[in-house]
């Protein structure tokens, strides 16, 4: 008899979270408040010190931001023939303009590592393990077209490779990280996520890379948007 | 009177830059059906004539008028892979000729790559490649990554950071081949402190090939306490067993052996080669699983690791032993893998393939060159790839007896 309890307690609390639950907006996912681990003590010095962070509630972008999607906010956005559901590769303010006019924004560090590992600590947003299989090749694929099509805890695709993903954040020291670094302040902004074409070590959750918001040279950015719970 | 005014004049042109006097372009290409070594003589007048960057050698050039004359301009990223090249094959082709001109090419080539090391300011920091020159290049914003600097130690000069796991394993081995075949006893000295202040560095950042700014470089991860690909794995026991020959000092062979022990960087690169799907395979990688296997397998003398080791070799010739020659490296395969095994491996095809070899094509596109006030130019001008893969090929061929000098 008791264990029937405990099982209809566990079914009334599962269906209360579930209704407590926001419906996200179409193509967006549901990361609820609270604390999770981020950063990491084996990675570069800026990733330190691992801490335990907050953030609201928040709904992000399942996938990144494609070119055919870019292209409806702006036409003479050019893309490959053909590439219209790889992600669009674009400066930090074209992404955020982009979010601007979808009626959302570029998420923080905090939302964007949040989405990516959960509150877990994990290294990559599946776990802690590594294979080519769980990430698309740089542009070359099309968004969520990796071979395991691996899901972050949140159900985001693409967190660790395809393009590099641009953050709201100025590019600044952890609180209590003493390590000196000039490019910290408010010349580079941070972006996430890495790149396939780049080291598998740099698509890690943690992984943090800096970057002119104008002057992006070779490296392949994109971005996904957050959009506030009401 | 007149010659006054003709040197006068010849004054102007060469300060303002509008004389040819830099125009010592070398334009004599061989005939696709000249001999080897003819072909092969032709391609190292091109390259020493038009690649050379104080000793380093470039990768590809753009002649003007969207180069320069001095400095050259072209992509630089790759530079310590043709360089390394270059030196590789003068170290062969001096152990073959004991001609004091060859080796006095291979020392240029060396001191070049201890600029990249001087140019950086950072004891065993070494840069991609480097331009004297104060202002920064059009080049350096769309040819690759920027990540060029204004050098703190050299001055008038700039330098491409972020050092790749590749461009390791070009410094290994074309300094390894250089320190064996080549350098006199003090040379031997100076590429042996080069490489102890490398390798030295890699290890205090825990096998990480770190920038200027501390962080790890896009592609400089061998690290043991992240993921990393087991390609990397085999070119960090090359480094480590390279630099542990070159300097006799214990570290590097302690590291080597705790990598095998503890983290089982044996095991891990017995998947180098990436077979399955086929699509993923990639003979990029194979490159520098070739340079390392090379000069690992020679050195190493464990019959349980050189069993590992063949393995790994095994894996690659799976691939290489029907592999297309559409790429100047590609024949290298083979014969590395003949040098190693001596198996007879020596087909008609292969040895046609060796025969065949060839540089590259001088050809002529358009470059979209950035202008400061903003948007771009679109200039017309001629370039050239590399031929020092062709070159390294032919006098490692020499050396091992696998090229006839009449071919």
């Amino acid at each position: 008899m008791k264990k029937y309890i405990y099982a209809l307690y566990i079914s009334l609390a599962v269906a209360q979270s579930a209704l407590a639950q926001p419906t996200p907006p179409k193509g967006m996912v549901y990361v609820p408040a609270g604390a999770f681990i981020m950063g990491s003590h084996y990675g570069d010095p800026d990733e330190r010190p691992q801490q335990m962070a907050m953030t609201n509630a928040f709904f992000i972008d399942k996938y990144e931001v494609s070119n055919a999607e870019y292209a409806q906010f702006d036409p003479e956005f050019k893309f490959p023939a053909g590439k219209e559901n790889n992600a669009a590769i674009v400066t930090w303010h074209q992404a955020t303009a982009y979010a601007k006019w979808a009626k959302k924004r570029l998420p923080t560090e905090k939302e964007w590592e949040k989405a990516a590992r959960g509150t877990d600590g994990r290294v990559f947003p599946w776990g802690n393990y590594y294979d080519e299989s769980f990430v698309v090749w740089d542009q070359k694929t099309s968004r969520g077209g990796s071979i395991a099509k691996p899901e972050s805890p949140y159900g985001c695709f693409d967190m660790a490779g395809s393009v590099w993903e641009w953050t709201a954040d100025w590019y600044k020291p952890y609180p209590d990280n003493d390590t000196p670094m000039e490019q910290y302040g408010e010349t580079y902004k941070v972006m996430r996520g890495g790149s396939n074409f780049n080291d598998q070590a740099l698509t890690r959750t943690s992984h943090r890379y800096y970057l002119h918001p104008e002057k992006i040279s070779r490296y392949n950015v994109g971005f996904r948007c957050v959009k506030d719970v009401e | 009177m007149l010659l006054r005014a003709l040197l006068l004049l010849f004054m102007f042109f060469y300060l303002t830059g509008g004389t040819d006097s830099w125009g010592q372009k070398v334009n004599k290409f061989p005939k696709k059906t000249d001999p080897l070594h003819v072909k092969v003589e032709l391609f190292d007048q091109l390259m020493r004539g038009n690649h050379w960057n104080e000793g380093a050698i470039m990768q590809h050039v753009i002649f003007p008028p969207a180069g320069l004359e001095r400095p050259i301009v072209g992509s630089q990223a790759d530079c310590l892979d043709p360089t390394s090249e270059m030196l590789a094959a003068y170290s062969h082709k001096y152990a073959l000729t004991k001609d004091p001109k060859d080796r006095d090419i291979a020392n240029q080539i060396f001191e070049a790559v201890l600029k990249l090391e001087k140019v950086t300011g950072v004891p065993g920091l070494v840069a991609r490649s480097f331009n004297q020159t104060d202002e920064p290049l059009w080049h350096e914003e769309v040819l690759w990554y920027h990540e060029w600097h204004k050098s703190t130690s050299l001055s008038g000069y700039r330098w491409l950071g972020d050092l790749s796991s590749d461009k390791f394993t070009s410094i290994c081995y074309g300094i390894g081949t250089f320190w064996e075949l080549c350098a006199d006893d003090d040379y031997k000295l100076k590429a042996a402190g080069l490489l102890d202040r490398f390798m030295g560095r890699v290890i205090d950042d825990n096998f990480k090939l770190t920038d200027l700014d501390g962080k790890m470089t896009m592609w400089g991860n061998f690290c043991p306490d992240l993921p990393h690909q087991p390609l990397n794995s085999l070119k960090m026991l090359m480094g480590l067993k390279v630099a542990h020959r070159l300097t006799g000092k214990e570290r590097y062979n302690a590291a080597y052996h705790m990598l095998i022990d503890r983290y089982h960087y044996d095991d891990e690169q017995l998947k180098a080669k990436m077979l399955f799907p086929a699509e993923w395979r990639n003979v990029g990688d194979d490159y520098h699983a070739a340079r390392s296997l090379y000069m690992l397998m020679r050195y190493e003398k464990d019959r349980n690791l050189l069993n590992k080791y063949r393995m790994s070799l095994n894996r690659h010739w799976e691939d290489w032993k029907t592999i297309d020659f559409d790429w100047e490296s590609n024949i290298w395969f083979i014969m590395v893998y003949g040098v190693l095994t001596g198996e007879d491996i020596w087909t008609e095809e292969r040895k046609k393939a060796i025969k065949d070899m060839w540089g590259f094509e001088r050809q002529t596109r358009e470059f979209k060159i950035p202008m400061k006030g903003g948007g771009t130019k679109t200039v017309k001008s001629e370039e050239e790839g590399t031929a020092a893969a062709m070159i390294r090929n032919y006098w490692f061929g020499r050396y091992y007896g696998l090229i006839d000098p009449k071919w």
